[in-house]
């Protein structure tokens, strides 16, 4: 394992990705938030006029520079491919529970690693959840269920979901005024745009060559042990984003007083589950949905509009979790999101005669 | 490839259109003020006089609450407000205002419960660029909640009312911490 590129790549991508989650939040982004998908993905659905939560409204440039450097990596290594076409609607719910899932814990399986290597102790119980969820998936599909398999698009389909944040890097750097951004609020808190779009566009190459998946890393742990590269992947993120955290001093161990936390943890479990869950049958957690849409997915692509719409309703409708708790419909969406699960393991299930 | 008269004409089609959009772009984009609040372009400007104008009515109303506990007069402070709560019930100030008056007279239990109030309502009173911004008092607060209600709760670990005491101090701590949500 040590002799091939490959292993090396996947080593490269989980140190960059602790490395920067830990120095964006030193550079401006939130607090234990230097990268979470889902609250990007939030704040850029508010800043597109689609929710009204003024404290979460900014078009986050480090999505973009993940979707595009994952696509600018894919053509310059030939291995931009327009493909997908599987269940597109069941990919977009899925994308949209996603999001609920991740709301609900107040953050992506990347965060809540950077969670976790702050000292934050709630994420460590949401990471049984998500343990359990990428187990549970993994039995899916060990049963037969999946979404398909994908087959090669016609007319530069791929290109869709880049050609999207394209426009939204016209949007964040010529900034019309239709766009909107927070003066107050989490969304306020950014770091500079073009060191943010920089680290974007580094981690989606990195990502894009190495195939980096936080759920896949488990995942691969569960199925392979010691030997999934990827496992060793996920431990140099721990270990960079630690080593930071305690060098810049952001270490601070306990469950109380935590940035972007809430105590309630049998719903983070739950949230948690549902992320890995979905991430396990659609083939990657919210991060790696971007850089497949980037590569010309999509299937990643719908997961990926029915995370923005996700976003968009989870603050719209007030699902998300805050530091005060759940809210009772955000308890009722994730219970909404683990009975489709349910329903697409019945349905979506390949049996034998 | 061979390119048919449908190829072509599509392409001319395309170049056309694109340099069309271009040009509206380039040349045509809303410049005076009419025109860019026809379009809704200024909706950041117009929100943020909207919040300046919410500052300024919260002002207006919560003022003369102000004015009493600037005068030494916490009680008719808190009566006042008490009206006012009623009038104005999901309104963050005046809650926000009655904790820092608790606070003052040394009702730490009950001050903390109502900034966790004001705060669940609204989360500006804790951000430092937020004119309403409290943040200084509420972590005076959370740091004297912390040191006082951690150390009942560890002496009566089965007193129900401290330990949700301290849950709110948490809940503070947690907001004043920062995070995305």
């Amino acid at each position: 394992m040590l002799m091939q590129r490959e292993f090396w790549m996947i080593m490269a991508a989980g140190l960059s990705l602790g490395l920067l989650g830990v120095l964006l939040a030193v550079w401006g982004n939130p607090e234990n938030s230097g990268i979470c998908v889902s609250c990007f993905l939030e704040n850029s659905a508010g800043a597109l006029g689609l929710h009204a939560n003024e404290r979460m409204q900014y078009l986050r440039p480090e999505l973009i520079g993940f979707v595009l450097g994952a696509m600018g990596s894919a053509l310059v290594f030939r291995e931009f491919r327009s493909r997908g076409g599987n269940a597109p609607l069941g990919r977009f719910g899925a994308g949209f529970f996603l999001i609920v899932g991740c709301a609900i814990f107040i953050g992506c399986p990347i965060k809540l690693f950077l969670r976790l290597t702050a000292g934050d102790l709630t994420a460590l119980v949401a990471l049984g959840g998500l343990v359990a969820g990428v187990w549970l998936g993994l039995r899916s599909l060990a049963a037969g269920v999946h979404f398909g398999m994908s087959s090669p698009q016609r007319g530069g389909a791929g290109f869709l979901v880049p050609a999207l944040f394209v426009l939204m890097l016209v949007f964040a750097l010529a900034q019309p005024g239709f766009i909107l951004a927070s003066t107050r609020g989490s969304a306020a808190q950014h770091a500079p745009l073009l060191l943010s779009l920089g680290a974007g566009v580094l981690l989606g190459v990195l990502a894009q060559r190495s195939r980096f998946c936080i759920t896949g890393g488990v995942r691969d742990a569960l199925v392979l042990g010691r030997r999934a590269p990827l496992l060793w992947g996920l431990l140099a993120f721990t270990a960079a984003a630690i080593l930071a955290n305690l060098l810049i001093g952001r270490f601070e161990v306990g469950f109380y007083g935590q940035p972007g936390a809430h105590l309630e943890h049998f719903w983070s479990v739950l949230g948690m589950a549902l992320v890995g869950w979905i991430s396990v049958l659609i083939g990657g957690c919210p991060f790696r949905q971007l850089i497949k849409a980037g590569e010309g997915d999509t299937d990643a692509g719908m997961a990926v509009l029915g995370m923005l719409i996700g976003a968009a309703v989870v603050q719209g409708w007030g699902l998300a979790g805050t530091a005060a708790g759940v809210p009772f419909y955000g308890k009722v969406a994730v219970l909404v999101g683990l009975a489709l699960v349910l329903l697409t393991g019945l349905l979506l299930r390949e049996r034998t005669a | 490839m061979r390119w048919d008269w449908h190829d072509r004409l599509h392409l001319l089609g395309l170049v056309v259109v694109v340099a069309a959009m271009a040009w509206l772009l380039l040349a045509g984009a809303p410049g005076d003020s009419g025109a860019r609040q026809a379009s809704g372009i200024e909706r950041a400007m117009e929100r943020e006089l909207a919040y300046q104008a919410r500052a300024a009515f919260l002002q207006q109303i919560y003022g003369p609450v102000e004015e009493l506990r600037r005068q030494g007069q916490a009680q008719q402070a808190l009566l006042m407000l008490e009206q006012l709560n009623r009038n104005y019930a999901g309104e963050a100030h005046g809650y926000i205002l009655k904790g820092l008056i608790l606070h003052e007279q040394g009702v730490l239990e009950e001050a903390v419960a109502s900034f966790v109030q004001g705060l669940r309502l609204n989360g500006d009173y804790v951000d430092q660029r937020s004119p309403l911004s409290e943040r200084a008092r509420i972590q005076n607060a959370v740091d004297e909640g912390l040191t006082t209600l951690g150390a009942r709760a560890r002496a009566n670990p089965d007193n129900l009312s401290v330990a949700a005491a301290l849950r709110n101090v948490y809940y503070l701590q947690s907001r004043l911490a920062g995070g995305c949500e």
